[in-house]
């Protein structure tokens, strides 16, 4: 029999029992389904792990104060990391180059009858090249295909240098929107501000800012701002010393393990934390690096796919045994078909060919249609956990694939049955 | 209708030519512990444009003999020689290659497909071959013989039973095959009808056809040339022919 006569016959029989049919097809739909998901999971993965490559930076230790999960809530242990800790950290540790803290804290501010309750960012003199290397927010309008560049993101004056933030002066830096609530179209630039009743003396204005992902536009508000040095912010809004972030930038990025070890025993020392009984150290700071980062990212993604990969190979399963019944009963209800055919002369082969495309083409059918239920789940996989998904194109065809496959394999035996049928005994059929 | 000429009997040099030769064909049936002896070392030979009735009460043997010559079946012993060719022994694929070119069945159930038309039932023989040519054409000039080309599109619901008939009959006669093998076409028409299935028949005979026909009834029997009464799996008159 040709293929085409072969495909028309497969159709026809399958028209016969529509309903049938389709409900055979819901565990290919389910299994197709999570196999596109689960792909897009992988892809989203590694999307998010280039988005972190982007923030962290190959070459800098993220240096938190360690937090444990008791009584429902994060609690922090342990010292805090201070201003100090952070101060000599370049000088002290061999392969930090370089260090950057910030501390966020609130204070009033004022000039003349103007007051302002809001939260200030005491930064390090380098925030201006954090921003252009985070390229989350970028000044209003910027094309996209520019590189960012530091001076882009002043209006006016200059940002406080690392001199003024060891000397812990007395300056600070304004976000476009606060300046205008504070001023009122007046230039701040050499005005002194009250925060929480001390002087500060405006030395520079930040550019418009929006962000950079038009998404974020609602949930970043990087022109609300008020920037001054670190440890002036420490003195004018902390009762007593608050625990502060700190970035190490690191002089080799081959060297990053070594790093961590580097900065963890100089953090013990300074912070007398000794090995406990079992020889552990009960470090009261957590140090992240990139690949961190994406060993995390990973693992949420693979426990993720893991359950998907369970999913859908129960489903494929689930839904191959569906047509497989499915094509028994059909073989069984046409038995008297499969005779006549037989008698006119079609050998096994045309009966296996007409059902197993029977089966093949349920199974597509599924394939597609979950195809499309799994693009259109993509977008929600993140509501359920902290997992992007990316649509894979290269997971189309193969979940197509697999679902034709599901149907060769389950279609087989039923095709087998109908074609070993004795001729005499499917034409007695009744 | 000159069939010898596309299937010459190399053995053949005596007018007329043998279609059918069986010897000692015996077909047995285990059934549990027994067994049933069907079909008991029947001799049989039909010859060419013959047409022969194939008498007896149900459980006869008659059917069973039907099937084995049909290539249905395959006899337990004996042998079968179709147009000079040892059938029995060939393989299932072999034996439905045999079905689809040299023989025409004929059931008393018509055993139309329901959900294709009439012309797509008889073309059902033609699309099992590998050869595939002015195969429409050709179910079309059989439906014609069987003055159904007006009904070509019909599906076999909506055709009457003495026209399902004449349905099957021309999927049995567009592959001109050696032998049309008839099980009780008319059992299941009433006898007006049956008679002009019979007329039908008897013209396909005419017109050179070869056709061995199972009845019980003595008044179809009546149209073919030859009647062979069957038994408890015996051919009772013997084949008076060898």
């Amino acid at each position: 029999m040709t293929l085409f006569n072969t495909i028309k016959t497969a159709l026809l029989g399958l028209s016969a029992n529509k309903l049938r049919s389709g409900l055979t097809t819901l565990g290919i739909i389910i299994g197709v389904a999570s196999v596109i998901v689960m792909l897009a999971l992988g892809n989203g993965a590694k999307a998010a792990v280039e988005a972190s490559f982007k923030f962290l930076g190959a070459d800098t230790v993220s240096i938190n104060r360690k937090q444990v999960f008791d009584d429902n809530e994060y609690q922090a242990v342990g010292e805090i990391l201070s201003y100090v800790d952070g101060l000599h950290m370049a000088n002290e540790v061999d392969l930090v180059k370089r260090v950057q803290m910030n501390v966020g804290g609130s204070g009033k501010i004022r000039y003349r009858r103007n007051v302002l309750d809001m939260s200030v960012a005491g930064v390090t003199a380098d925030i201006l090249e954090v921003l252009v290397l985070n390229g989350d927010v970028q000044p209003l309008g910027w094309p996209t295909d520019t590189p960012l560049t530091q001076d882009a993101f002043l209006a006016a004056g200059r940002f406080f240098t690392p001199a003024e933030v060891l000397a812990e002066a007395d300056v600070c830096v304004l976000g476009s929107e606060t300046a205008h609530d504070l001023f009122e179209g007046d230039s701040p630039i050499g005005e002194t501000v009250w925060v929480n009743r001390q002087r500060c003396l405006v030395i520079g204005i930040m550019a418009e800012l929006e962000a950079t992902n038009p998404d974020e536009k609602y949930s970043l508000s990087p022109n609300d701002a008020f920037y001054m040095p670190i440890s002036t912010a420490i003195n004018m809004l902390f009762d007593e010393q608050p625990s502060v972030y700190i970035t190490a930038r690191i002089s080799d990025q081959n060297r990053m393990d070594e790093a961590k070890v580097q900065i963890a025993t100089y953090l013990r020392e300074r912070h007398m934390i000794d090995k406990d009984s079992e020889g552990n150290y009960q470090d009261d700071f957590d140090l992240t690096t990139l690949q961190d980062v994406i060993g995390a990212e990973q693992e949420a993604a693979n426990t993720f796919s893991l359950l998907l990969i369970a999913m859908a190979t129960v489903s494929l399963i689930v839904g191959g045994i569906g047509i497989m019944n499915v094509m028994l009963v059909s073989v069984t209800e046409r038995t008297r078909e499969i005779g006549v055919r037989l008698a006119v002369g079609a050998r096994g082969r045309d009966v296996i060919g007409q059902f197993l495309l029977e089966a093949v083409i349920l199974s597509a059918l599924g394939g597609f249609l979950g195809i499309a239920v799994g693009i259109i789940t993509i977008p929600l996989a993140p509501r359920f956990n902290e997992v992007s998904a990316v649509l894979d194109p290269g997971s189309i065809p193969l979940a197509f694939s697999i679902a034709l496959l599901v149907g060769v394999v389950f279609g087989l035996y039923p095709a087998a049955r109908a074609a070993r049928l004795a001729p005499v005994e499917a034409l007695r059929y009744e | 209708m000159n069939k010898n000429l596309s299937h010459p009997n190399p053995e053949a040099d005596a007018t007329p030519q043998s279609v059918i030769e069986t010897c000692s064909l015996s077909r047995v049936y285990p059934m549990g512990s027994i067994e049933v002896h069907a079909l008991r070392e029947a001799s049989l030979h039909v010859d060419q444009g013959e047409f022969m009735a194939l008498m007896g009460s149900s459980g006869s043997g008659k059917s069973t003999l039907l099937h084995l010559l049909g290539c249905l079946d395959e006899p337990t012993s004996g042998s079968y020689i179709l147009e000079g060719r040892r059938v029995e022994g060939l393989s299932r694929d072999q034996r439905a290659q045999v079905r689809n070119e040299r023989i025409g069945f004929v059931f008393q159930t018509f055993n139309l497909l329901a959900r294709v038309s009439a012309l797509e039932n008889v073309t059902l023989p033609l699309l099992y071959r590998g050869r595939q040519e002015k195969v429409r054409e050709r179910a079309l000039v059989a439906l014609e013989r069987m003055g159904l080309d007006q009904r070509a599109a019909h599906k076999p619901m909506e055709l009457s039973g003495g026209e399902q008939q004449r349905v099957a009959i021309a999927r049995a006669i567009v592959t001109n095959p050696a032998i049309i093998l008839a099980d009780e076409p008319t059992g299941n028409l009433d006898s007006r009808i049956g008679e002009e299935i019979m007329q039908l028949l008897v013209q396909l005979n005419q017109e050179g056809s070869t056709i061995l026909m199972v009845t019980h009834d003595q008044k179809i029997a009546a149209y073919a040339h030859r009647t062979l009464q069957m038994e408890d799996g015996k051919i009772l008159d013997g084949d008076a022919a060898q």
